[in-house]
């Protein structure tokens, strides 16, 4: 079963041209949950009625997109090995920041000064790891309560209102060209950090750092400088989703974010990126976000009892894994088998 | 055994010598160096933490998270580690509540046979169904607050039981809490269970390298079983300990906990990536987290201010050591 799956992963066939079914399928796993997705859409059009209106399907696609940002950056991290525990932190902190600067400046400005603000997070966390030496989950773990802290420092456990910048919820509710502007966003992240992991030596310095230290250190990559890059990619993402999440909601406080690393960490995780490191599917990683949204939209539109929403989104995260499983198996043995 | 031997052998290059020095020693047991050192300077210049109540506090707090990162160690060694623990805290605290009317020996004895089989359920997850441990236990830690808040309507259940509240609250000679002793116990046996056994062998090999244990006949799936069922346990000891010493329980009695264990075992010097670690390491991380906690707390640090301490004090902790053992390293 192990070299079958390897071959689905495109190591073995790619000595040899693949027949065509085999590359339709390897095209079919590199989109992970995809298959899952459709069928959770499937299921929820049928038994949830209005889960296909206009207004639904948007508010799903917001809120996947903002947790989809986030899940770029942490597949980045991922692949090399570690993951960012501060994320919900950097969220909360810079949506307070982008609020309470746009009390004293442009929008524009504000918008810059909270993606400045993740950066420079992210850094610290980068530093951390790399100048001195610490495992990512001690670093990312303390900078979590740290930054928890210092938002609710801030804003003395208050809420902080965005008053008077009537344009800057048009991040959240716009439309371009009938497109909501957060799908806009997310997709251009997404082309940029695709771009970025596949086609530059930067996004191959990732894996091999993640894959193999060692051979990575032979070759000349300079590990360091690719994590403390990686560290900071993941604080300027977590900051887009913070002034997302404060666009939305238009009051933040220094509570937002909570768990929010475990759901991003979960989103790669999901869309098919392993904790090992070494590799990274962003495609996944979008596919996912939309999965867990349109789980929960559904489960809010059928009325389910908060407790009950517990129940039923873990039972599906279990299954959606292991249907993911089988259907791996499925393929490796049927197509990959019959050699 | 093979990574302990070769930090040895680098360990005697950085020094020179084949003799561990003090130095060697010092490096080796930094963060229990430490935890003494801070202990002692704390009690020196503050008269409110050398109050036997307040160190009798300290071990109380640390026993709760302590008791749950025993077995998280293990698991951790054995290469993969349990998000659910939050959950399975809940729902053994509830159990507890609901069974101890009836019978209190009944409702240890149930709550313990709840923790050994959702430990089970998440073993069998993750090594049968295949699932990556981070989404399997992630997924399950839902379904178990999902089911403690069904089975509680969202509601604090009481504990009536005088016998379950002194296990939470009692202390032995006036400064050792049961709990503490309930840790000390619970570690001691983790300890033999990984040193003493074939078992304990086993998950050091799987962690190691889980594709050539399986290449050499180790059982993989059942040690991981195993070890998932052990955290269970823990897990369940430390809920009827806490629902004891709070004489209530409720589906979020343990929010954060899974962070927390994971933290002291990291911080006693366990590397996520599996194959090496100790308890004794764990059991230090416990202490120095409470310690932490509770100095802060003396010193009326503000609630807020408390979430940028600590997570400094942690950074540092471990980064001073990370630097001494750098400096050492390039000498």
């Amino acid at each position: 079963m192990e070299p079958g799956r390897k071959a689905a992963g495109g190591v073995e066939t790619a000595a040899r041209p693949a027949p065509l079914i085999v590359r339709f399928f390897q095209f079919f796993e590199s989109l992970g949950v995809l298959t899952l997705l459709i069928l959770v859409i499937i299921v929820a059009s049928l038994i949830a009625g209005g889960f296909f209106t206009y207004t639904n399907i948007t508010n799903t696609i917001i809120i996947a997109s903002i947790a989809a940002v986030t899940g770029f950056g942490m597949t980045f991290a991922i692949a090399t090995g570690g993951f960012d525990l501060s994320v919900g932190s950097v969220q909360a902190l810079t949506a307070i920041t982008a609020a309470a600067l746009m009390q004293v400046t442009s929008m524009p400005l504000a918008i810059l000064g909270a993606l400045a603000v993740g950066i420079c997070l992210g850094l610290i966390n980068g530093v951390l790891v790399t100048r001195l030496r610490m495992p990512a989950f001690v670093a990312t773990f303390g900078m979590m309560s740290v930054i928890r802290g210092v938002a609710l420092l801030t804003t003395k456990g208050q809420s902080v209102m965005i008053t008077g910048h009537r344009e800057f919820a048009a991040i959240n509710n716009g439309k371009l060209l009938d497109v909501p502007v957060p799908l806009l966003i997310v997709l251009v992240v997404f082309v940029l950090l695709y771009f970025l992991f596949r086609h530059t030596p930067f996004g191959r310095h990732v894996c091999a750092v993640g894959g193999n230290r060692r051979a990575a250190i032979a070759s000349g990559i300079n590990i360091d400088r690719t994590t403390l890059l990686v560290f900071s990619l993941v604080g300027l993402t977590a900051a887009i989703s913070g002034v997302m999440l404060s666009a939305q909601l238009l009051i933040v406080d220094g509570t937002l974010g909570t768990g929010f690393e475990l759901q991003t960490i979960a989103i790669s995780v999901l869309g098919g990126t392993s904790l090992t490191g070494g590799s990274g599917n962003l495609a996944g990683t979008l596919i996912a976000s939309l999965l867990l949204a349109t789980i929960s939209s559904a489960l809010n539109i059928l009325k389910v009892a908060a407790f009950y929403q517990y129940l039923y989104l873990g039972l599906l995260l279990v299954l959606a894994l292991y249907l993911d499983t089988l259907r791996r198996d499925l393929i490796a043995k049927s197509i990959l088998g019959r050699r | 055994m093979k990574t302990a031997q070769s930090e040895a052998i680098q360990r005697g290059k950085s020094t020179g010598t084949g003799e561990p020095g003090l130095g060697d020693l010092l490096l080796k047991y930094y963060i229990q160096a430490l935890l003494v050192i801070a202990v002692v300077i704390l009690s020196i210049i503050n008269p409110n933490f050398r109050r036997p109540a307040n160190y009798a506090n300290i071990l109380l707090q640390s026993s709760f998270a302590g008791i749950g990162a025993a077995g998280m160690t293990l698991l951790i060694i054995a290469g993969a580690f349990d998000l659910s623990v939050a959950g399975i805290l809940g729902v053994s605290g509830i159990t507890l509540a609901i069974l101890s009317p009836a019978s209190v020996a009944g409702a240890v004895i149930g709550t313990i046979m709840i923790g050994i089989a959702l430990g089970l359920v998440n073993g069998f997850v993750v090594t049968r169904m295949k699932i990556p441990a981070f989404i399997a236990t992630l997924g399950m830690m839902n379904v178990y607050l999902g089911v403690a808040f069904i089975a509680t309507k969202g509601q604090v259940l009481g504990i009536g039981s005088g016998f379950l509240r002194g296990i939470g609250t009692d202390t032995l000679f006036g400064v050792v809490p049961i709990p503490f002793l309930t840790m000390i116990v619970v570690y001691v046996l983790c300890a033999l269970f990984l040193g003493r056994t074939v078992y304990g062998r086993f998950i050091r090999a799987i962690g190691s390298s889980e594709t050539a244990s399986r290449t050499v006949g180790v059982p993989v799936n059942r040690i991981k079983t195993i070890c998932f069922s052990i955290v269970g346990v823990c897990t369940a000891i430390a809920g009827i300990l806490l629902a004891g010493e709070l004489s209530s329980a409720n589906a979020i009695m343990a929010s954060g906990y899974e962070l927390n264990a994971i933290a002291i075992v990291v911080v006693g010097g366990t590397s996520l990536k599996g194959g090496s670690g100790t308890l004794f390491g764990s059991f230090t991380g416990a202490l120095f987290f409470a310690v932490i906690n509770n100095a802060l707390n003396i010193f009326g640090v503000g609630a807020y201010w408390q979430y940028v301490v600590s997570g400094l004090l942690l950074i540092s902790a471990v980064g001073i050591e990370v630097i001494r053992s750098y400096v050492r390293g390039s000498d």
